[in-house]
């Protein structure tokens, strides 16, 4: 049996290929193939609408069919693409080295970026990738020509360490001075004030932000029976626990800091897309796209 | 059958099953703690400490407690019993135990074997019956008289332990017989627990038991007797130049080997390693063993000869002691007309001697002074009398004080040219045999320390022809040690003082009889110069069993033991003696142990013990005439495979045991409290993927 394009978005498949850059191009075809109109045909060639002829228009913009049949200026009007800067952040903290299913949130935040990175290259954008903990460990500059440089250096980063946003946020927004798109992929261990501080930053400098925020199933969950000592990724702290008495309230802590992080961040004017690693990518592929259409949409 | 346990004390044992429970309560995964990105919630929730303090997994604690209480009751030894009902009788019993501790029970696995049969017998007691126990080897020791304190009984048996000494079964058996007879009306039993080794039955037949008693025996040897020992040493002294030099030579002896095999031998001097040799000894036999000679040590010498070790360990090493400078000085007076010849035997008698060494001076009868005596220990007259006058009175005081003169009579003396008051008898002319083939030796005092060498080889005295010997008549005070066949005194003694005076009235030429010929000549003559001289032979080592009689003339002796205590004995009328029951060596002091030491003295056990052959339990008690219902009894007696087997269920409690740690493992690593499954189908380990 052949393997449907689309199953390339499972993670658990895509855990199986080691080239990242095969695997990017593997999820962006097999998400490409259930779109009703390619991208890929140009959208600077795509009409959007006629509008009146206003002194200082170019003359060779006006439809000289509509002049003939209704002898007035109209000028025609198309979606023009426009290149920009994407900044891809991922969140290669200790934290991230964490998966109760067959891969981590790490690998995930890997495979998504290498996707949302070829998807950008294809479309002509210039991509680059900061991968940071407590400070910035892998800088890739925005370049139409780094996409390669970029899954090289993906592959090979590992998470370690001990994780701190606002630091490295910080030194992110100085790496382009063109406004474009900064998509943080992150485990979102930080108060929500502080990623909504981050995120109005980049906002300020005139970036569009999209915070993908990896959760694991037995983060949410917490599904742990038995009397355990609990050991921090990060900072090595150890708890005994007893986890079907706290099960309850973990879940309430939990789901109250996904609810704040969803308000502040998106009262900050970033797009919070909250992905579960146990899902396929096309949700996280969507997200991205709707907001890159969004942007892009010049006229 | 009923369960009993041959070592009780292991079940304290069970007081470890805290140890899990403590660890249960206190349980926390410190090994494999639980990795969580982050616990910047979980530190937010209250943590009860007090709760954790539960078990909260029964079953891996009921699994190691279990195991824990299995393990020590194994090492209780549980044991079945005939049932009580079965062996209840009307009365209650006394049972004499006796454990053969001798040395050849200290074979590998012996002793255990018999500490274990020990233990059944005693639970297989009712608790009216009395129990004693006698510890024997070649001596008995009633350890425990009768007592109903059975764990008393136990414990006095764990102490014991096989020594260095051999095996007299005779001795055992009396000693049970006494204990028999003071347990009034209670069915006596006695019960030998022993290696059934053959060395130790002589003095058993004959021995009368009190009727009704039954007596059976525990066979716990072994059917391998295959057995190498060293059997012997000795030292041999020779000059080079100026250099004193020694050679060791021993035999070193093989029994039941199933081939030949070769044996490292080694020699040890004062605690130095002095030599290395390689023998193959047969199936069966002694081979000498010869160490290449080494500058003899200075003083009191320590040796030892050991071997590799086999089976039996404590007769693979061999003791000996002796004194670098031994020998005796013997001054010879003869007059000056003696021919060459005739005192060619009398010399080269005592030359052959080893232990000690005796040297012979000749002096003239005018020589004889208080110098020369100083460093002499015996003054021996050939056919001559002992000065008179000055020299006389020098003599005298040496004999007064310890000296010894031996006078040999012959025809010069028997001319009464001169006399003397330290001879024990007055010559009066030759007694001519030679009509009659010659005279012999008539009667001999064989309990004289003399003749005690010829005690059971009397005859080879009587084989010697004397042709011609003064005529002697012992003087008041004088005991005649000896006669010829026709009634006249042939060895005459007189003490003077702590000194001897022996007059042999003897040919100790060939001139006059054919004594020098006999074979009784040089243990005579060495035996003659060691008595009258106050010097005992010189032994290179002793067996254990036997006393050690310290030299007269110490105040304060003290003995260094092999095992390092100290012994000082009292004196009786004998003098001083000390049992010596370790096998090693010896040492004696003055007053404080400490410096160089007086004497040595090496003690080995007895070489019989090193052959572990079995004589059949029923021949061994043949003699002893036990009851009728001894033999239903002797029956009845757990066989070596009834003994085996009715202890085997520790090796099935410790196989339990195995399963259950085996499970536990499983239980603790795979099961509900394993990583992979602590989080509900998913696995643990995450950074590999």
């Amino acid at each position: 049996m052949a393997t449907s394009p689309a199953s390339f978005l499972d993670p658990v498949l895509l855990g199986r290929i080691s080239d990242l850059a095969l695997l990017a191009r593997a999820v962006v075809d097999g998400f490409m193939h259930g779109q009703h109109r390619s991208l890929r045909r140009g959208s600077s060639l795509d009409f959007a609408e006629h509008r009146s002829y206003q002194p200082g228009d170019d003359l060779r913009r006006i439809d000289w069919r509509v002049f003939g049949r209704t002898e007035r200026f109209y000028v025609k009007e198309y979606d023009a693409d426009t290149n920009v800067s994407v900044i891809f952040g991922l969140d290669s903290s200790a934290s991230m080295d964490f998966g109760s299913g067959k891969i981590t949130k790490f690998d995930y935040g890997r495979f998504l970026v290498a996707s949302l990175a070829w998807l950008s290259q294809h479309q002509g954008d210039r991509v680059g990738l900061a991968t940071f903990d407590g400070d910035l460990v892998d800088v890739v500059p925005p370049s139409t020509r780094h996409l390669q440089l970029l899954l090289h250096t993906l592959s090979r980063s590992k998470a370690v360490g001990k994780g701190k946003l606002s630091t490295a946020a910080d030194k992110l927004t100085h790496l382009t001075a063109r406004a474009g798109i900064v998509v943080l992929v992150t485990d979102c261990y930080e108060p929500p004030e502080t990623l909504a501080r981050v995120a109005t930053n980049f906002r300020m400098r005139g970036h569009d932000v999209i915070i993908f925020h990896l959760v694991d199933a037995a983060e949410r969950d917490f599904p742990f029976k038995d009397a355990t000592t609990f050991e921090d990724s990060e900072t090595g702290t150890k708890i005994p626990l007893r986890p079907d008495d706290l099960r309850g309230k973990y879940k309430e802590l939990i789901g109250a800091h996904y609810e704040a992080l969803s308000k502040k961040l998106t009262g900050a004017g970033a797009d919070y897309v909250r992905v579960e690693t146990d899902k396929p990518l096309d949700y996280a592929l969507h997200a991205y796209l709707d907001r890159r259409l969004a942007r892009s949409r010049v006229r | 059958m009923g369960l009993g346990l041959l070592v009780p004390a292991f079940l304290a044992g069970l007081a470890a099953i805290v140890v899990p429970i403590i660890l249960h309560l206190r349980h926390r995964d410190k090994d494999r703690p639980q990795k969580f990105p982050s616990l910047m919630f979980l530190e937010l929730l209250p943590i009860r400490t007090s709760e954790r303090r539960r078990i909260t997994d029964w079953p891996l604690l009921l699994l190691r407690a279990l195991a824990l209480a299995l393990l020590a009751l194994a090492f209780a030894r549980p044991v079945f019993t005939r049932s009580a009902a079965v062996e209840k009788s009307a009365r209650s019993r006394a049972v004499v135990l006796m454990l053969d501790r001798s040395m050849s029970m200290g074979a590998e696995g012996i002793w255990a074997a018999a500490l274990d049969s020990a233990r059944i017998t005693i639970a297989k007691l009712d608790a009216n019956d009395r129990v004693a126990l006698v510890l024997f080897d070649d001596e008995a020791e009633v350890a425990q008289a009768f007592t109903r304190d059975h764990a008393g009984t136990l414990a006095i048996l764990a102490k014991a332990k096989p020594g260095p000494r051999g095996t007299h079964f005779a001795s055992a058996l009396r000693a049970a017989r006494q204990l028999i007879n003071r347990a009034g009306d209670a069915k006596s039993e006695v019960v030998m627990v022993t290696d059934l080794q053959k060395g130790g039955v002589g003095g058993v037949a004959g021995l009368d038991l009190p009727a009704g008693l039954s007596l059976h025996t525990v066979d716990v040897g072994s059917r391998d007797h295959a057995n190498t020992a060293v059997l012997s040493a000795e030292v041999h002294r020779s000059a080079e130049g100026q250099r004193t030099l020694l050679t060791v030579k021993a035999r070193v002896v093989s029994r039941e080997l199933k081939a030949p095999r070769k044996l490292h031998v080694m020699l040890t001097l004062n605690g130095r390693p002095s030599g290395t040799q390689e023998v193959t000894v047969p199936v069966a036999g002694d081979v000498p063993v010869s160490f290449a000679p080494v500058l003899l040590p200075a003083g009191q010498v320590r040796g030892a000869i050991s071997l590799d070790h086999d089976r039996l360990v404590a007769d693979d090493s061999f003791h000996f002691a002796f004194t670098a400078d031994d020998a005796a000085r013997i001054v010879l007076v003869a007059p000056d007309d003696a021919a060459g010849d005739e005192t060619l035997f009398f010399e080269h008698a005592l030359a052959v001697s080893r232990a000690p060494i005796m040297r012979v001076d000749r002096v003239r009868v005018g020589g004889l002074d208080a110098r020369t005596l100083e460093k002499t220990a015996l003054v021996l007259f050939w056919d001559t009398a002992p000065p008179t006058g000055t020299g006389a009175k020098v003599l005298e005081d040496w004999v007064q004080h310890g000296g010894g003169v031996v006078v040999v009579a012959g025809k010069r003396l028997s001319s009464g040219a001169r006399s003397s008051t330290l001879l024990p008898a007055t010559a009066s002319g030759n007694v001519d045999r030679l009509s009659d083939r010659g005279g012999s030796i008539g009667d001999v005092r064989l309990d004289h320390p003399l003749f005690a060498v010829f005690r059971d080889a009397a005859a080879s005295l009587n084989s010697a022809r004397f042709l011609q010997y003064p005529r002697l008549a012992a003087a008041p005070g004088a005991d005649v040690l000896a006669r010829f066949d026709d009634g006249l005194p042939a060895v005459i003694e007189r003490r003077a003082g702590s000194g001897h005076v022996v007059l042999v009235d003897l040919p100790l030429d060939s001139r006059n009889g054919d004594f020098p010929l006999q074979p009784a000549f040089l243990p005579f003559l060495q035996r003659l110069v060691l008595y009258t001289s106050g010097r005992d032979a010189t032994t290179l080592w002793r067996t254990t069993g036997t006393n050690w009689l310290l030299p007269s003339g110490l105040r304060e002796p003290a003995v260094s033991t092999p095992d390092g205590s100290i012994v000082r004995p009292p004196r009786d009328t004998v003098g001083s003696t000390v049992a010596l029951r370790e096998a090693g060596v010896y040492a004696l002091y003055e007053g404080r142990v400490q410096g160089e030491p007086i004497a040595l003295l090496a003690v080995n056990a007895p070489a019989n013990e090193s052959d572990l052959s079995q004589i059949d339990s029923k021949e061994l008690l043949l003699g002893v005439r036990p009851s009728a219902a001894a033999a239903d009894e002797a029956l009845d007696a757990p066989t070596r495979e009834e003994v085996e087997s009715r202890q085997r269920l520790w090796r099935l409690l410790l196989v339990v045991v195995a399963v259950l740690l085996v499970v536990e493992t499983f239980v603790a690593n795979r099961g509900w409290r394993g990583t992979a499954n602590r989080l509900a189908g998913a696995p643990s380990d995450r950074s590999d993927t």
